[in-house]
């Protein structure tokens, strides 16, 4: 139930090193890499100047951030090639990248291997691009086909004629047919393809300079005819198939023949694959890294659990010749923040995302997951509470969850799906019906009274709890002027639960205001307006910092006014909490009283009207609901005391599935 | 769509956008300036000029960063606008990027063909990839037309292209003349889910573009470059306003070029072949700008709440753009400024 405590972790080592440090922390994945130069110009970096160090210390002033670009294009090239020869599927594995390897030792090996089944390779290549090519001559030969007794070897081996067949833009055939009469040329339209026409065209060789000119301004696409083929067009294309047939039969038995290599290095592919995704991620991270001349510096932050494995792989892996530092996180002010990891119980965990749509908390803060939960799931429930919908939400979020893998979406939507059956129980109510179930506590329409002065009692209780975690949060912070003079520091909450005990005598035990009473909220009001110089001169000596420009005040004057009436509005806007639970009952009523007029008009179809009513209940409900449980948490309770200004933990790690 | 959702905005903003125009004494007073310093001196006192150039230095500026920094932007300006559409409209103006880009690759080729280094070019081609959305930095790295032409494939040009390449005729003139075939092609093939009204205005000005550009095309082609009449025809462009595809043919198959003046007298572009300009073809392009400056605006008078306002206003803001380079150009080859103003658009 918090944010997780982090440690900077620093590693310096040599850099011939640096690559197999940067493969054993991705494959660790907990650290979170920061720029290294910002790390050690910070005022808290402290290399301790020991034996085993001094080299180090010695390369400080000299250090700039790693350049260096390695190009993997070759390397890419050639393990895609020998993928496809042998038909792997890219996969990444873990246990090759765990061995213990040199990334350009293992490269030259493999490009070893590529020499021997390059030629091969090379055949393979060439009798694909032949069938290819064949491919192409076929379809240009059956566009012919209407005419299944021509004999292409005299076609394209006229004396006074030439024969071309091509292919231009239909936009482009309009022009040509408009203006047949001018061209000196015998045009037949043989087929039509989507955007383009294939044109037939013959002409007497002296024209085909002029005809050519015409055709290039019409910006054609010539179809090659293969000049070896002979006989009619059927013949032609028997013998182009079968020539084709004869190219794959060689392809295969090619193949056949890297069978052996196949088994001997599919091993070392496999290898080469994995290894080269983990090589680019290495180079990918190298830009936070410092360099001296013999040196790297690294730096990251690591949750405290993950500090002692991290450093005992380390330690295993390379012995003495790494210094690692571990470092506790300073207080406040100096250095970088350290990125924020929740961590909560697994009922809470889902609503994470709902409070990182609003923002990440800061690492300093205390993480609102579990109250915001706890809180969301009762506000929802309280406003749609229905054991019969509840349900369906909840198996529609198991089916999201297993089936389609939104595994955040799912645990949220099958979480408040059962508030929203609890209270269901509590209301009473079975998909919209009140007929079914007596209600456990109260039944909604029966008492709208008491359900919404309960609801406003409600948002008080929860508007109290977002004032001490307020002040808790500025307790963190040691920010004492807030905390105890702020607006929604000590003094707010004293002047909020004044102001409730005012109303409360006044409306309720119908007795006059007390000039004590009003003394009291006056001077609260007073001491948030001047907390700044009064906290200065009470707690601090520093009279510097205390001073306020008259702009200041107006600003905060007006503050306070947006406090008190935010303070009323923000009590009041709970009340919607009882709305909707009354308008989820409304609803139903009025599709109720549509399907007993369809019966009693003597309708047949009046279940449809039901069942089409709890449809546009269930989706239209759900998402108001939704909506507006989000906006009470948002608007009425963050912005007491949440600031989420915090940066997600983004440990460097593979993306994608590493299997094991 | 109800066209005052539409266009009421982006309406607006063109007008507010038009008043940072320059007004017709600073074109005066811009073509007194004696060198380049004093001119982008002048136009750093125009309060919106003054926000562009900020930055430069007036003793070293040279024209080509003038003109990076004023189409730079053109492009920042018309961005602005197409957050103002959706859906086809969006489409619509971002199309408008298509003409610049294509001047553009029409540079970088002929650079390509002159085998210069497009990076020392005097031109800016700030416009590459900004309607094909393909990288260029790809686009400069090519080393022949037949590069080029491949590292435009997955854009909308390539497919005009391709046909060069394989029937290997990959030279600049096809090259030039497949991309803007290609243009007109994509803009009358194009199905735009627009209005009515606004489909037929768009017809009407694309349609009044392209007349002028045939019969541009059609005196070029006859008087230097004696092509075929077949030719001719098959590269003017299929679509016009006043023109039809009879007209078309007739101006292609004319004798001489008398013939061709005389019939293009009889229509609305006899402006074109002035009797006693004819000599000087230069103006031509001119003309045929001013022609289009004062019809846009007549367009714009006439329709108001349609898109436009927004071609307009892009047209415009290219007429600027050009005046000023224009200008600054006359004035570095010490043009004479009463010579230089018979290229400007915006003024006469």
């Amino acid at each position: 139930m918090s944010v997780e405590k982090m440690q900077i972790m620093g590693i310096i080592g040599k850099i011939n090193l640096l690559n197999r440090v940067l493969r054993l922390i991705i494959l660790n994945g907990s650290m979170h890499m920061i720029n290294a130069l910002a790390r050690i110009n910070s005022i808290d970096f402290f290399l301790p100047p020991s034996e085993k160090n001094i080299e180090a210390i010695e390369e400080e002033p000299f250090l700039k951030p790693y350049s260096q670009k390695r190009d993997f294009t070759q390397d890419e090239q050639a393990i895609k090639l020998l993928q496809d020869l042998f038909d792997i599927k890219p996969q990444i594995k873990r246990e090759y990248l765990e061995q213990d390897y040199d990334y350009s030792d293992f490269m030259g090996q493999f490009n070893e291997i590529l020499k021997k089944i390059q030629p091969t390779a090379d055949e393979i290549k060439e009798k694909s691009r032949l069938i290819d090519k064949k491919r192409e001559y076929l379809n240009n030969i059956k566009y012919l086909s209407n005419f299944q007794n021509l004999d292409i070897g005299r076609l394209i081996y006229m004396k006074y004629l030439v024969f071309r067949l091509i292919k231009i833009t239909r936009e482009n055939y309009d022009k040509l047919k408009k203006n047949y009469e001018n061209i000196p040329a015998i045009v037949l339209k043989i087929a039509v393809e989507g955007k383009y026409v294939i044109l037939a065209s013959f002409a007497p060789e002296t024209l085909e300079e002029t005809l050519e000119k015409i055709f290039s301004s019409l910006n054609y696409t010539q179809l090659p005819i293969p000049k070896d083929v002979n006989g009619t067009v059927s013949e032609a294309i028997n013998q182009l198939t079968q020539s084709i047939k004869e190219d794959q039969e060689l392809i295969e038995s090619l193949k056949k023949s890297l069978e052996s290599y196949r088994e001997e290095y599919q091993e070392e592919v496999k290898k080469g694959y994995s290894r080269l995704q983990l090589e680019k991620k290495v180079e990918e991270i190298k830009s936070e890294i410092a360099v001296g001349n013999k040196f790297f510096f690294m730096f990251g932050f690591v949750p405290i659990g993950n500090v002692s494995k991290l450093k005992s792989e380390l330690d295993k892996n390379f012995g003495n010749q790494l210094i690692i530092l571990v470092d506790d996180v300073n207080q406040p002010g100096s250095g970088s923040t350290p990125p924020t990891k929740l961590n909560n119980i697994k009922l809470f965990s889902p609503f994470e995302t709902l409070v990182k749509m609003y923002g990440t908390p800061n690492y300093r803060e205390k993480d609102p997951t579990t109250f915001f939960g706890l809180t969301y799931m009762i506000l929802f429930g309280a406003m749609f509470g229905d054991v019969g919908q509840g349900l369906v939400l909840f198996i529609g979020g198991l089916i999201s969850g297993l089936i389609w893998k939104k595994t955040d979406m799912g645990g949220i939507l099958n979480r408040i799906g059962l508030s929203s059956t609890i209270f269901g129980f509590f209301y009473g109510s079975v998909f919209g019906s009140e007929d079914i179930l007596p209600a456990l506590i109260i039944r909604p329409m029966a008492n709208i009274n008491n359900l919404l002065i309960f609801s406003v009692i409600f948002g008080i209780v929860l508007t109290l709890s977002s004032y001490v975690y307020s002040i808790i949060n500025y307790g963190q912070e040691r920010n004492i002027t807030e905390g105890l003079l702020g607006r929604n520091g000590l003094a707010g909450l004293s002047f909020y639960l004044v102001l409730l005990f005012t109303i409360f005598w006044i409306f309720i035990a119908h007795q006059n205001v007390t000039p004590i009473l009003v003394m009291i909220m006056t001077g609260l009001l007073l001491l948030m307006l001047f907390r700044v110089p009064l906290s200065s001169k009470l707690i601090y000596s520093n009279k510097l910092s205390g001073v306020l420009s008259i702009n200041d005040y107006i600003e905060e004057g007006f503050g306070i006014i947006e406090t008190l009436i935010s303070m009323l509005s923000n009590t009041i806007s709970f009340l919607r909490v009882g709305a909707f639970a009354l308008n989820h009952v409304g609803l139903y009523i009025a599709f109720l009283t549509l399907a007993q007029m369809i019966r009693n008009s003597g309708g047949r179809w009046a279940i449809l009207i039901l069942i089409l009513g709890n449809i546009i209940i269930l989706t239209l409900e759900a998402l108001i609901v939704f909506i507006q449980a989000l906006r009470l948490e948002y608007y009425e309770l963050f912005t007491k005391y949440y600031r989420g200004d915090g940066k997600d933990y983004n440990p460097v790690r593979m993306n994608g599935n590493i299997s094991y | 769509m109800d066209k005052i959702t539409i266009f009421a905005a982006v309406n607006t903003k063109i007008r507010a956008l038009e008043k940072e125009f320059l007004k017709r004494e600073d074109y005066l007073n811009l073509l007194q300036k004696s060198s380049v310093g004093d001119a982008s001196r002048y136009l750093m006192d125009n309060i919106y000029y003054r926000k562009l150039l900020k930055g430069i230095h007036p003793e070293t500026v040279s024209r080509r960063d003038i003109e990076d920094i004023l189409k730079r932007n053109m492009i920042k300006n018309i961005d602005k606008l197409i957050y103002y559409f959706h859906d086809d409209y969006r489409i619509l103006i971002r199309s408008l990027y298509m003409k610049y880009e294509i001047e553009d690759l029409k540079v970088l080729a002929r650079s390509i063909f002159n085998g210069k280094d497009p990076k020392t070019l005097e031109k800016s081609l700030i416009f590459l990839g900004k309607y094909s959305q393909v990288e260029p930095e790809k686009l400069l790295e090519a080393e022949t037309i037949r590069d080029l032409i491949y590292s435009l494939k997955g854009s909308e040009f390539y497919e005009f292209l391709i046909p060069l390449v394989d029937g290997r005729r990959e030279n600049l003139f096809r090259f030039e003349m497949a991309l803007d075939m290609g243009y007109f092609n994509i803009l009358q093939s194009r199905k735009l889910k627009i209005s009515a009204k606004d489909k037929r205005l768009l017809r009407k000005w694309e349609g009044t573009v392209a007349d002028l550009y045939n019969i541009q095309w059609v005196y070029r082609g006859k008087k230097y470059y004696n092509l075929s009449p077949e030719e001719l025809l098959n590269y003017t462009i299929s679509f016009g306003d006043k023109l039809t595809y009879k007209d078309r043919k007739e101006i292609c198959y004319t004798k001489s070029l008398e013939e061709l003046f005389r019939i293009v007298n009889n229509t609305v572009y006899s402006f074109m072949f002035k009797r006693e300009e004819i000599a000087t073809d230069i103006y031509m392009e001119r003309r045929i700008n001013r022609f289009l400056y004062y019809r846009i605006k007549d367009l714009n008078r006439k329709s108001p709440l349609s898109i436009v306002q927004t071609i307009e206003y892009v047209w415009l803001l290219e007429f600027e753009v050009r005046d000023v380079i224009s200008i600054i150009e006359s004035i570095r080859y010490n043009l004479p400024p009463e010579e230089a103003r018979k290229y400007l658009v915006k003024v006469a």
